[in-house]
């Protein structure tokens, strides 16, 4: 088999390693990816579809995305790609005082990074969103969030990585590193070897089993979502709607690890928008049940208990399939990014959790800086790897 | 790749074309699963009830037949109500 040279080799094959091959051979570096079995295969292939601001933490991690939607907006023509971006802004219910109590500090922190979010009552929801149930106190507003189709987004990076030079490799299953003094020199596949003196990985929820094979022990863990999709339906849902459940769902779980509800026990909370041809998608539960990428009956049932309680409006609307896939979740809900400190050569760029679409062109921008530069646009000390420590059993296994 | 038989329909729910599932296939899909993340074929109301058969026999140009898996089915068999799930109980 063929052995080939590259500056950089990525593995990985999902919007996260081919934004990153893009930006990575626009900017002159020779790249070779290697992706297990084909583009949107993974998290980005089981997902929906938002680029949502409001489900970010303030601080950096909405900065991110921000910056993110920013790039959204001319991405597809940059790429030369139709991706399907929308911005239709997107909603997250409120239910009952403490969730009001719990958005209300949320929003707060959110306008102080400079992201325009209002609280909007449930009347004036209603006229953005139809079905919309009565017991609502409001909603949260973000004019800002958006959607994008992920496929093509994951295509069309990897048509225009391509385009610009880089070797995509798809069905190349990664076996193995090569390694020399403690430096990475480049990676084994089932398409044969490719030397690079810098190896990205990029294998989102997988990424901690390649990990082991060079001696580190990431804190990324796979978190299942599951998602029902129903029958093309005339517009019914305006862009992203969330619950606040979801919010405390994703950043505070150890808050709903005592309940008894089953949904909550799951991490359900609603995700709710509709794809450009009509489908609704209905999500989603957080699940940690190791690489499990089944549905489950019980799975199906709390989504959608969830989210006709919000919107009942759903109820009569028919499903034609549902999906699942696990996402790379972190302890603190930011992913990876940067040079690994002890092994030479190693970059991680995983662990998004449920944001690697938003986040996916802001990544390969950052990398881009971090290994052409040697610095990205803004600090991003907060996504260093080395905040954990990767060699020991230090970090919080949760 | 014009021409009548280019035009035919195979997947009729998402009116995906022969075209374009062989463009699918120049692009470096081998799977039915890759095909449908390039076209949308067999995404629709049947999900692929018809067109996973001839999509198959189309991939067995560029890989061998019995390396062609069927792609992960899930529910639900048929099309059904979402108040016909949340009214179900337990087994």
């Amino acid at each position: 088999m063929t052995t080939r040279t590259a500056d950089v080799a990525i593995i990985g094959g999902g919007v996260i390693g081919t934004s990153i091959a893009y930006r990575l051979a626009q900017a002159g570096k020779k790249v070779v990816l290697a992706e297990r079995y084909d583009f949107a295969a993974g998290a980005t292939g089981s997902c929906d579809q938002m680029v949502s601001m409001q489900s970010k933490n303030p601080g950096i991690h909405l900065q991110l995305a921000s910056d993110s939607a920013d790039m959204f907006t001319t991405l597809g023509k940059e790429l030369d790609y139709d991706i399907e971006y929308f911005r239709h802004g997107g909603m997250i219910t409120i239910e009952n005082e403490t969730e009001m109590k719990v958005m209300t500090d949320f929003v707060k922190r959110q306008r102080e990074n400079g992201v325009d979010v209002d609280i909007i009552s449930r009347d004036e929801a209603s006229k953005r969103q139809k079905g919309l149930a009565k017991h609502l106190l409001g909603c949260t507003f973000c004019a800002k969030d958006g959607e994008v189709n992920p496929y093509k987004l994951n295509l069309g990076f990897a048509k225009a990585a391509r385009k610009a030079g880089a070797e995509l490799l798809i069905d190349a299953e990664v076996t193995g590193f090569k390694t020399e003094g403690g430096k990475v020199k480049g990676i084994q596949t089932s398409q044969g070897d490719v030397d690079a003196e810098i190896v990205i990985l990029a294998a989102g929820a997988w990424s901690p089993l390649l990990g082991t094979q060079l001696g580190i022990k990431l804190p990324i863990k796979p978190r299942r979502g599951q998602i029902v999709i129903t029958e093309p339906v005339a517009p019914f849902v305006t862009g992203d709607v969330l619950s606040a459940q979801y919010i405390v769902a994703k950043y505070h779980p150890e808050t709903l690890k005592d309940s008894t509800n089953r949904g909550i026990q799951l991490g359900v909370g609603l995700a709710l928008t509709q794809s450009a041809k009509g489908d609704i998608l209905i999500g989603a539960t957080r699940e940690f049940v190791d690489y499990d990428l089944k549905n489950t009956r019980e799975g199906i049932r709390e989504i959608l208990k969830n989210a006709t309680r919000i919107v009942p409006g759903l109820k009569g609307i028919n499903i034609i399939r549902v999906m699942s896939g696990v996402r790379p979740y972190t302890p603190d809900g930011l992913p990876l990014v940067g040079f690994v400190n002890g092994i030479e050569g190693l970059f991680m760029a995983a662990g998004h959790e449920g944001d690697g679409i938003a986040l996916s062109a802001i990544t390969g921008k950052i990398v881009a800086g971090l290994i052409c530069e040697g610095k990205a646009y803004r600090d991003v000390s907060a996504m260093d790897p080395n905040r954990f420590d990767l060699f020991g059993e230090k970090w919080s296994d949760n | 790749m014009n021409g009548p038989e280019n035009e035919t329909y195979v997947c009729r729910c998402e009116e995906v074309t022969r075209e374009e599932i062989l463009a699918a296939i120049a692009d470096g899909a081998t799977t039915i699963t890759g095909i449908k993340k390039r076209t949308h074929a067999g995404m629709g109301l049947c999900q692929g009830r018809t067109c996973r058969r001839i999509i198959s026999q189309m991939l067995s140009g560029v890989r061998p037949a019995a390396e062609i898996y069927p792609p992960t089915t899930r529910p639900p068999v048929r099309t059904a109500k979402i108040s016909e799930f949340i009214n179900e109980e337990d087994d």
